[in-house]
């Protein structure tokens, strides 16, 4: 399978890290020859026919910050569009970084894809929260496959095993843990009685929240995963716009130390049912599954048939995510072949 | 002595041989069961009417059998049983009138303010209080919506159960 992937942060470097790791067994296991021919940062792309080698991609990219560094077959300069015209390829996996002003340019280089004929899988929240019916929609049309496990939750399998492991039973809600940075923070303040300025500093220090924390902090990322579990598990049509979203930076240690008083944690909960999607700071009993440490994601599935289901798992990073990605991939080939 | 009891059964197989069981186990006698599948509660469940004998303390063993098994007690002799809703609010609690914000909770229908609990802040604007509510068997969700609301207008940060 000739593979694309446009996109080489962490996400991007842990695919190509992943494949480095885990060609061999997967040509083995599932005669899937994973060949990556393109692979493109802000600087420009990497291109080869022939398969680019993903331990001197990684390398380069680790010593010279750009992948149009890489030995004889660096592109400076080129944009992703450009670079969907100029390869032969048969999977795209969109790992930009996630843009929720305007979902761009990973929307574009989504429906570009589809409509070349080229299978997707992203990780990318920008698109899927904010044009997922269209974007479902033209996969559809185009007769290719349109896989974004590792948007949710990172390494945490929730949409995937919703399809296909619960698959005849009819999912009523979800309830989760989806932004281990939150949790982290509101864990950390739980046990050590800080404040919220101090933990999300030494949250930034550790590098588990960015310098610019407000994506998480304020509900947003978590607010995009219940948009997408609302879309691709509960079927419903649903916008970012339609979810009802607070953060968690108007926790005190105050309300905390009450919570812990009558038995409680407090958790950014995201809530997706059909009367209700909801990002917000929520109390859960100590003991409950919800009350997960560190930068752990957790969420529950309420089915008809199952009761509840309750998944945890690592929900960033960058070999981890890639994880998911690599699942989606073998998915597809599992499909075609 | 004798204790009337109005259980709420899932429509499923075995759910009141479930409920009886632990009945007879424990020593108390049965002396009614009211049970018809075809009334149901608007959520779907099925209201059982059952009257038990025995010594205090057995009929109270026998309560708390029931509900840690998940079996929902709606009434005992005539009295609707309780759920506990607890909130916490981040705010200035006391500059926006303590008193107020529980009279508006009370006003709420078939719930009632049980306990409160303060920790000022050094900081006014960023106090807690947590606060304990009795709600009517099957009111809870409305109440917390409820409960929501009236935080909301007085601009605090309302968390509530999951």
């Amino acid at each position: 399978m000739r593979i694309c992937i446009l996109g080489f942060g962490s996400v991007g470097q842990g695919v190509a890290h992943v494949f480095s790791m885990k060609r061999e067994i997967i040509m083995q296991e599932y005669g899937l020859d994973l060949k990556l021919v393109a692979a493109l940062d802000r600087s420009g792309a990497a291109i080869d026919p022939e398969g680019l080698n993903t331990d001197l991609l990684l390398s380069t990219k680790k010593d010279t910050g750009r992948v149009s560094e890489y030995p004889e077959h660096g592109v400076a300069g080129l944009s992703g569009m450009e670079l969907l015209d100029e390869v032969e390829y048969d999977c795209l996996i969109e790992v930009t970084p996630t843009n929720i002003e305007d979902a761009e340019p990973a929307r574009s280089h989504i429906l570009k894809a589809m409509s070349a004929g080229k299978n997707v899988v992203t990780s990318n929240k920008g698109p899927l929260a904010l044009s997922f019916s269209e974007l479902s929609h033209t996969a559809t049309e185009n007769n290719v496959q349109f896989k974004y496990e590792a948007s949710v939750g990172g390494a945490m399998p929730i949409i995937n095993f919703a399809h296909e492991t619960l698959s005849g039973c009819k999912i009523e809600s979800i309830y989760g843990i989806l932004n281990g940075t939150t949790n982290y923070i509101l864990s950390r303040m739980a046990k050590e009685g800080s404040s919220y300025d101090q933990t999300l500093n030494e949250a930034q220090e550790m590098g588990i929240a960015e310098t610019d924390p407000t994506q998480d902090v304020e509900g947003e990322d978590a607010a995009c995963k219940v948009v997408i579990l609302a879309n691709s598990i509960l079927n419903m049509d649903v916008t970012y716009d339609d979810v009802e979203v607070r953060g968690i930076s108007q926790i005190t240690p105050e309300s905390i130390t009450l919570a812990k008083k009558e038995g409680y944690l407090i958790k950014l909960i995201g809530e997706v049912s059909p009367d209700s999607l909801e990002v917000s700071p929520r109390l859960v009993k100590k003991g409950s599954p919800f009350a997960v440490e560190g930068t752990l994601n957790v969420a529950t599935l309420k089915t008809d048939l199952a009761d509840e289901v309750t998944v945890v798992g690592k929900g960033a990073g960058s070999v981890e995510t890639a994880s998911a990605i690599l699942s989606d991939i073998i998915s597809i080939w599992k499909t075609n072949n | 002595m004798r204790l009337n009891l109005v259980l709420e059964l899932l429509d499923v197989p075995g759910q009141l041989l479930d409920a009886l069981n632990p009945i007879g186990r424990l020593g108390a006698n049965i002396v009614a069961v009211i049970h018809q599948r075809d009334v149901k509660t608007e959520r779907g469940t099925i209201p059982v009417q059952i009257t038990i004998e025995g010594d205090k303390e057995t009929l109270n063993q026998v309560l708390k059998v029931l509900e840690d098994g998940g079996i929902q007690i709606i009434q005992v002799d005539g009295i609707v049983r309780k759920e506990k809703i607890t909130t916490i609010m981040v705010g200035n609690i006391v500059d926006q009138d303590l008193k107020d914000t529980v009279n508006l909770l009370n006003q709420i229908e078939g719930v009632m303010v049980a306990d409160l609990d303060l920790k000022m802040s050094d900081h006014p604007e960023k106090s807690a209080s947590r606060i304990v509510i009795e709600a009517e068997q099957g009111r809870k969700k409305e109440a917390m919506a409820k409960i929501k609301e009236i935080g909301n207008q007085k601009g605090f940060l309302v968390i509530n159960e999951v």
